[in-house]
């Protein structure tokens, strides 16, 4: 297996041999999916972490977090204080954010207790919320508390989009970032559109580039990839009454993945950098 | 030995955020904490008020490695709740993808996480280096168990396809056909990976505590079944819509994941592979049998470090049964096209084995078909008091017997790592 820096020296014997980028890898509030779909991909795995140095990876490894490192892949939302401290230091110390899944990038699932957060917490833990769940807040996106860099997208990430940013933040890349919204990935499958058999699907507001997965296999968009900055909520609005779908319906299954996003709630936290 | 407090934050090669302290004195174990301090997501209230059709796509995403089980789990209950009868072929799919994550879970679990404790390093990676072989037939078992969950449910983990009445998608004949003949080819590797197992050296030590499973009639369940089993401290059988009578959860400080206990007799229990085998022994297939007699495991086994082999027996069992079952839906006969759906007011309990063991999600909906009031427990949270349990056990016996600090450590996490505790399940 050739490493990152060899791949440079095949090239060209003038370029400097780089040292080997550091990566940790951190979970915050998840289910720590998105972990494992970086290890879910076996045939690729060795090849890809082949290219840097892991120097933290608490699923995998006992070895201990480092004090220097160069790029912090951080899944979960920021669902504490503490947490809240813990991504603000990696900002400090990591030169490269990539934030990976909709946990970390939209507040994602854990994001749909953001509303009215302290019924839900005194309604799960009648007696308080214990001493071992830290002083607990809304949950958050990480880009609503320090600057991102990277995201890989959906829930959980595909491990090729995961390697493509990985690659992008290594190596460089000229890309885009598409923000088109998923929609067109149907028409482009050829999938019959769920409005038509009265089926609310999300693809029409949510950003593209899964390839339309679920719609392929039969079952509606429910928004993981987050809002495409292209979206008209409006327009959408309109389309879902004029299928005669409920509005509030749609509404309603846009907080799943975009409850913290200020599009959707004013005063929210939910900006995106990437 | 004076006092000695062993303390381990954020035990490596678990899923999940968790800490570990047990303080000895004069060779005494004084107290034991399995702190869980992974964050709260709240889903029991996070999906009140949310349809049927969120409610299991929500709470797939408790549990990463689980999630099969948590879909499979929660539409069982959404379908008792509604009254909906599911066809034989989406019982055997459904079976299919629960054991393709028993495949991903117990390779992952005894790889990446277990084996090293064994071999003394840090991590699997050395592996790749020390012993090429096992390192990329191991990848290749786990690889197995991802490609069959992408195939039935549409992705490695968080399936697509699962439905409240079955399935919207399904492969076609001759993928079910390869995939058996996969299946087949891999058993071998399966019972070296229970040799290898029995062969590590563990500590001798016996849960005090009680055991759960789901049982049924001449099969070994793990999603077929309405019947569970409390044994150890007596035989107690009762309807998976009880389980909530007969499991008793409880608030600790320490732990954002609630404790349980059985609550017929108040002790700890332990629900895992350990539990099944001891519960449905006699319906393991030959192979998987024959396997486990020679690597020593037989029931009654109570020393908790067996759930490792157990796990290993269970990659044989599966791997065999998953076979037959892609032969069977091979022929074509029966349908997964979901069955309509009519909310109704109602309570529905869902229960099945997940991989780590009995996972219960109860659901109360109204009439159009929203949720009233949820409430889950998994595997790892019903293990938690009988973990402690037996940390108590093991570092007590160790410490009396003049074990350095070092070594008591080390069992103590070899002990955490073989429960396989899903902290982030635990907690939800």
């Amino acid at each position: 297996m050739r490493s990152y820096e060899c791949n440079r020296a095949a090239n060209s014997s003038e370029v400097e041999c780089l040292p080997t980028p550091r990566v940790v890898v951190i979970g915050l509030a998840s289910c720590f999916g998105c972990q494992l779909q970086i290890t879910n991909m076996e045939q690729h795995l060795m090849d890809v972490v082949g290219q840097f140095e892991l120097v933290y990876w608490q699923l995998a490894s006992s070895e201990p977090m480092p004090q220097e490192y160069d790029v912090a892949v951080i899944e979960g939302a920021v669902t504490t204080l503490e947490s809240m401290e813990t991504v603000r230091q990696l900002r400090q110390k990591a030169k490269t954010i990539i934030t990976i899944g909709a946990c970390a990038n939209t507040a994602g699932i854990p994001g749909i207790a953001a509303a009215g957060f302290n019924g839900h917490s005194s309604e799960v833990y009648s007696q308080g919320v214990p001493n071992a769940c830290g002083q607990v807040i809304a949950p958050r996106s990480v880009g609503s508390v320090i600057q991102v860099d990277y995201q890989v997208p959906c829930c959980p990430i595909d491990f090729y989009d995961f390697s493509a940013v990985l690659s992008r933040a290594l190596y460089g890349s000229n890309r885009t970032v598409p923000n088109r919204t998923m929609c067109g990935d149907c028409k482009r499958n050829e999938t019959q559109c769920f409005f038509e058999k009265g089926e609310l699907c999300l693809g029409l507001v949510t950003k593209g580039g899964c390839g339309a997965r679920c719609p392929k296999l039969g079952r509606p968009c429910f928004g993981c990839a987050g809002l495409s900055k292209d979206a008209n909520l409006d327009a959408a609005r309109d389309s879902v009454a004029r299928y005669g779908i409920e509005v509030a319906e749609f509404e309603s299954r846009l907080q799943l993945f975009n409850q913290t996003n200020e599009a959707l709630c004013e005063g929210a936290k939910g900006e995106y950098h990437a | 030995m004076p006092r000695t407090t062993i303390s381990v934050d954020h035990v490596a090669r678990v899923e999940g955020h968790g800490n570990v302290h047990v303080v000895i004195e004069d060779g005494v174990v004084k107290d034991v904490k399995m702190e869980i301090v992974e964050p709260a997501r709240m889903f029991e209230s996070m999906v009140k008020g949310r349809s049927y059709k969120e409610a299991s796509y929500i709470s797939s995403r408790i549990c990463g490695i689980c999630s099969a089980s948590h879909v499979i789990t929660d539409l069982k209950a959404v379908e008792q709740a509604f009254g909906i009868e599911v066809s034989q072929r989406t019982s055997m799919v459904r079976e299919l993808l629960v054991y393709g994550s028993y495949l991903q879970n117990h390779a992952a679990h005894l790889f990446v996480f277990a084996t090293p404790d064994f071999i003394n390093e840090a991590s699997i990676f050395p592996l790749a280096k020390s012993n090429p072989d096992l390192f990329a037939k191991a990848l290749e078992l786990k690889g197995l168990g991802n490609r069959l969950c992408t195939a039935v449910g549409g992705r490695s983990i968080h399936p697509i396809t699962a439905v409240a009445g079955g399935f919207t998608h399904e492969i076609g004949a001759a993928e079910y056909l390869a995939f058996a003949d996969e299946m087949e080819a891999m058993v071998p590797f399966a019972q070296d990976v229970v040799d290898l197992f029995a062969g590590f050296r563990i500590c001798d030590f016996q849960t005090q505590g009680d055991m759960l499973a789901l049982v049924q009639p001449d099969y070994y369940p793990v999603q077929s079944s309405d019947t569970l089993r409390f044994f150890g401290d007596g035989v107690e059988e009762f309807a998976t819509a009880d389980a909530f009578d007969h499991i008793s959860e409880y608030q600790v400080d320490h732990s954002g994941a609630f404790f349980a206990k059985r609550a017929s007799n108040g002790k700890p229990y332990m629900t895992a592979a350990l539990a099944r085998i001891n519960a449905s022994w006699d319906h393991l297939g030959k192979t998987a049998k024959i396997a486990s007699a020679k690597a020593g495991l037989r029931p009654p086994a109570l020393n908790p470090m067996l759930n490792n082999v157990a796990q290993a027996v269970e990659l044989v069992d599966a791997l065999e049964r998953c076979a037959r079952i892609c032969r069977e839906l091979a022929k074509g006969e029966g349908s997964c096209t979901p069955a309509p759906v009519r909310p109704k007011a109602g309570v529905g309990v869902g229960v099945t084995e997940a991989p780590r063991g009995v996972v219960v999600h109860k659901l109360e909906f109204d009439d159009r078909g929203c949720v009233v009031k949820a409430s889950i427990t998994t595997p790892t949270a019903q293990n938690l008091a009988n973990l402690e349990c037996d940390i108590r056990l093991l570092a007590g016996m160790l410490a009396e017997s003049g074990t350095s600090e070092r070594i008591i450590r080390a069992e103590v996490e070899k002990l955490i790592r073989a429960y396989d505790p899903c902290i982030s399940c635990s907690v939800h």
